[in-house]
């Protein structure tokens, strides 16, 4: 009985859970690429280090066909209620792409379903930083960092991340 | 008579007393025995070592592993070329197209049913497709069996279940050396009959004529001396354990227990080990003629040791396949066929990773309680890079030799430690703990503790940069100090060459680790404000508040250099050190699994200024040598340390895949004569050109913009008015002096075509 009441109120999680990431839309299809993120510059491309660089362009974090492959899965495992499974499938995909914003805002909105805010705090803060130059990217960062503070009980550090301009930027459309 | 009598009767008293006092005597021992027996093999039987794994391999289109690495890696994980679909465990390859018949395998997230793909792979993976020719976007290849800990005791061990054991081996074993096992009682009276016969005639103990619960209880409790008390108390244990145990757990419990062979300094008991020893794969895919080969060493491990007298262990083997075949256990044909081949040892060395084993251990007993580790049967999977740990271990034997040869010293040998991780997820993924890899003891990556000498110096200036007072062109004074020690003594720092830099920029005085410029820059900060960054970064004690802090009097373990380093290599984040992603219980459910961590520990901004400085250790600094064996254009960063008078050589530094710390130094603390570059950076470099490696290449964080100063003079220019120009990262605005003329600041404000136009027509 005990394990039935846990299974239950773990699939509560996954399904709340659930909502909130189909809402912010990793899987948007885009324009197939071989290349396994475009967050790491091409060879062709300057690299950071070859200097003075110019106002990073507007840059936009996509997953690759593998990446992609996995969070689908990890989704799948979280609806099921097999958090720990979900969990170690965004493990193996941060492995290949690990400085993609997209899987660390991914991985903060599971450890929120795992009611770890701490930890999906240090995820979105993460993804803050890798998102620099990407608006969606930014914005869905911000959105989990606030959620993330919400649910320690720290609405006014919330309320400030909603106001922040890349925030914003997304509000208006 | 009647004193006869009494004195008869008197005898006879003493005689029942004297047996019954022998009789109670005998039972006590008995039944003490007996409680022995019972209480040992209990704990055997149910303490079933945990099965260590490493990290899975995953492949996928772009994946950076070449046709060559693949089929190594599969031939480490023991699969053999042939016809795949001939069954599980078989791979077939045409240049660089791969089919594979996947085996069955746990998952920490799920079970894997055998399964056929093909892969095609040139210098990287370029496609991987079902067998129906669909795209398969991710596969896992199997997890690699590691080794196997009593979690509590730590003792190494493939333990087989009565499921696990091939039934050409349960009864192969019973044929050779115990022919009436499923008839006795424990001892065979015929045969010790027989045993005694052969003794007598020769005078002293030659044969056995031990059944397999003897031997059992033989390798449970009693020395190897062959004396008749020890044989009495042997079989008085035996019929206990008979007694109680059904004949199954018993044969199980000896295939377990049975001793095979010796690995260095590790004894390779039970078959499950021996298969893996000998053969590396799995017992249950051996064929009849290395089976047989197992069965016949038990009679002798060192005198049949195949790996040394291989004619002797071919002979018994075929001796072995003989009796088999006799006893209609394999057919003639099969026999005769096994006869004829060579032993089919894999190479010996190579997977045994006792010092990685060694951190697994530690981290189970600081995140589990005993008791849940004592369940049977569970499943250890570690984030251990089989490939890293290898290249970590060649490179480091190679490198410590070479040096030895080259030194002075001779009555001692270099030693050393490296471990590499990933910094992103804190995944320990290799740990080499000395240069003999695979002997236990003295684990140097997790226990030297040494002076990390300049090392610390990252701190000093990110707690700098912190301050928003300086930044990488902020000129700093390399000129002589003194400072008067809290016991009043004096303290006059020098730097390791003796000389006196003057006026330089930051980012050269952190290059070529500067000691004067460091001290008055952590002076200048306050030594409580560096100790606080370091232990933001990840120390987990508060260093003492001396200014020897400043040049790395602290003391840490090369472990723990990873952590603070990963800090550093993470943008800021602290990413908590894992070598257990999670631990299953027998029927695949996890117990617990550890999550990647990460924390804010340090402003991302700062660090990525930092990192930058630290790209010009690599370029322009004591730490040039570290990219030399990487592609060319691989950007690394990283620092180089030296202890005082050379005593302990280190190098930290991390790409954009991998962080690695290598320490080098003797044993009993005695100056080596290398400095961090010379010992601990070659070891580095090698160990990273072994991996696949990607640039180091944070990304730009919003309020930050990279901008060329003079390397000596700290001026803004361009490289074509300087030709020793370099690059920093400095919070966007920074005013930076400039030279007149030449690169004046009205130049770097012009747009960016313009430069690039500029640039080209100067050229």
């Amino acid at each position: 009985m005990v394990q039935d009441d846990r299974s239950l109120r773990k699939l509560c999680f996954a399904l709340a859970a659930a909502i909130p990431l189909g809402a912010c839309s990793l899987l948007t299809p885009h324009p197939p690429s071989g290349q396994p993120s475009s967050n790491q510059p091409s060879p062709g491309q300057p690299s950071p280090y070859q200097p003075p660089s110019p106002p990073p362009p507007a840059r936009e974090n996509h997953l690759s066909p593998a990446t992609r492959s996995l969070v689908t899965q990890a989704r799948a495992q979280l609806t099921n209620g097999d958090l720990p499974a979900a969990s170690s499938t965004l493990d193996r995909a941060l492995r290949i792409e690990p400085n993609s914003p997209l899987l660390w805002i991914e991985l903060g909105r599971l450890r929120l379903a795992e009611r770890d805010a701490h930890q999906a705090e240090g995820c979105a803060r993460k993804a803050l930083v890798l998102a620099s130059g990407d608006r969606d990217a930014l914005a869905q960062s911000g959105r989990l960092l606030a959620d993330a503070l919400r649910a320690q009980g720290r609405n006014q550090e919330a309320r400030e991340v909603e106001s922040q301009p890349y925030m914003l930027d997304r509000q208006v459309k | 008579m009647a004193r006869s009598k009494s004195f008869l009767r008197r005898v006879l008293r003493i005689v029942a007393v004297v047996a019954i006092m022998a009789l109670l005597l005998t039972t006590a021992w008995s039944v003490y025995l007996d409680r022995v027996v019972t209480r040992e093999f209990r704990g055997r039987l149910w303490s079933v070592p945990a099965r260590v794994y490493a990290e899975p391999l995953d492949l996928y289109v772009g994946a950076p592993i070449a046709a060559d690495d693949l089929e190594e890696e599969l031939r480490r994980l023991h699969y053999r070329s042939g016809d795949p679909q001939a069954g599980p465990g078989i791979y077939r390859r045409h240049g660089g197209n791969f089919d594979l018949h996947a085996r069955r395998v746990r998952f920490v997230d799920e079970l894997r049913e055998p399964q056929l793909v093909s892969v095609h792979a040139g210098s990287a993976i370029t496609g991987l497709n079902n067998s129906d020719g669909t795209e398969l976007p991710v596969f896992r290849l199997d997890p690699m069996l590691i080794g196997s800990v009593f979690p509590i005791h730590g003792e190494d061990r493939i333990v087989l279940s009565p499921a696990d054991v091939p039934p050409l081996l349960r009864k192969g074993i019973k044929l050779i050396e115990d022919r009436r096992f499923d008839q006795h009682h424990g001892v065979d009276p015929l045969g010790v009959l027989r045993a005694l016969w052969v003794n007598v005639r020769a005078g002293r103990v030659v044969q056995g004529g031990s059944t397999l619960t003897q031997q059992l209880v033989k390798n449970y409790f009693l020395s190897d001396e062959q004396t008749f008390g020890r044989k009495a108390t042997e079989a008085v244990m035996a019929l206990r354990l008979e007694a109680r145990f059904s004949k199954e757990d018993i044969l199980v419990a000896y295939l377990n227990e049975v001793y095979l062979g010796q690995d260095g300094e590790r004894a390779v008991h039970g078959f499950g080990l021996g298969s893996e020893y000998y053969f590396a794969k799995p017992l249950d895919e051996l064929d009849a003629g290395e089976l047989a080969l197992l069965i016949g060493l038990v009679k002798g491990p060192s005198y049949y040791d195949p790996r040394k007298h291989a004619e002797r262990a071919r002979a018994r083997r075929n001796l072995v396949l003989q009796e088999l075949a006799a006893a209609q256990l394999i057919d003639a044909a099969t026999a005769k066929r096994a006869a004829a081949e060579p032993l089919g040892l894999r190479p010996p060395g190579g997977r045994y990773v006792p010092a990685y084993l060694d951190l697994v251990r530690r981290h189970l007993k600081r995140d589990y309680g005993e008791g849940d580790l004592a369940a049977a049967g569970l499943a250890v999977y570690t984030t251990l890079d089989p490939r890293a740990q290898a290249a970590a271990e060649r490179s480091l034997a190679q490198h410590l030799s070479r040096l030895d040869a080259v030194s002075r010293v001779r009555d001692a040998h270099l030693e050393g430690a490296v471990i590499v991780a990933e910094p992103n997820s804190g995944d320990v993924v290799a740990v080499v703990g000395g240069r003999e890899v695979g002997a236990e003891g003295f684990n140097r990556a997790l226990d030297a503790r040494r002076p990390i000498g300049s090392l610390v110096k990252p701190a000093v200036y990110l707690a700098a940069l912190e301050t928003g007072r300086y930044n990488a062109a902020t000129m700093l004074e390399d000129a002589p100090i003194e400072l008067k020690l809290g016991d009043g003594s004096i303290w006059a720092p020098q730097n390791f060459t003796h000389e006196v830099y003057g006026r330089v920029p930051m980012a050269r005085a952190l290059a070529e680790s500067m000691n004067l410029a460091t001290v008055r820059l952590g002076l200048d900060v306050g030594l409580s404000r560096v100790a606080d960054t370091l232990q933001r970064l990840g120390l987990e004690t508060r260093p003492t508040l001396n200014p020897s802090l400043l040049l790395g009097s602290v003391e840490m373990t090369p472990l723990e250099v990873v952590q603070v380093y990963t800090s550093l290599a993470n943008g800021g984040f602290s990413a908590r050190l894992r070598a257990v992603r999670a631990v299953l219980d027998e029927h695949g459910r996890p117990l617990k699994s550890f999550k990647v961590q990460v924390e804010a520990a340090a402003p991302p901004s700062a660090v990525y200024q930092l990192d930058r400085m630290l790209t010009l250790v690599t370029t322009r600094g004591t730490g040039r040598d570290a990219p030399t064996r990487l592609p060319p254009g691989t950007i690394v960063a990283g620092k180089t340390g030296t202890s005082s008078d050379t005593r302990d050589s280190w190098f930290a530094g991390f790409t954009g895949s991998y962080l690695a710390v290598v320490w080098v130094g003797y044993d009993d603390n005695r100056v080596t004569g290398l400095t961090g570059a010379a010992g601990a950076l070659p070891v580095w470099a090698d160990t990273l050109a072994s991996l696949r490696s990607a640039s180091f290449q944070p990304v730009l964080p919003e309020l930050i913009e990279d901008r060329w100063i003079g390397f000596n003079d700290g001026l803004e220019t361009t490289p074509a008015c300087n030709a020793d120009a370099v690059v920093v990262a400095v919070p966007k605005g920074t005013a930076l002096p400039s030279h007149t003329g030449c690169g004046s600041s009205p130049f770097s404000t012009l747009p960016d075509k313009i430069k690039a136009w500029f640039k080209t027509t100067v050229h």
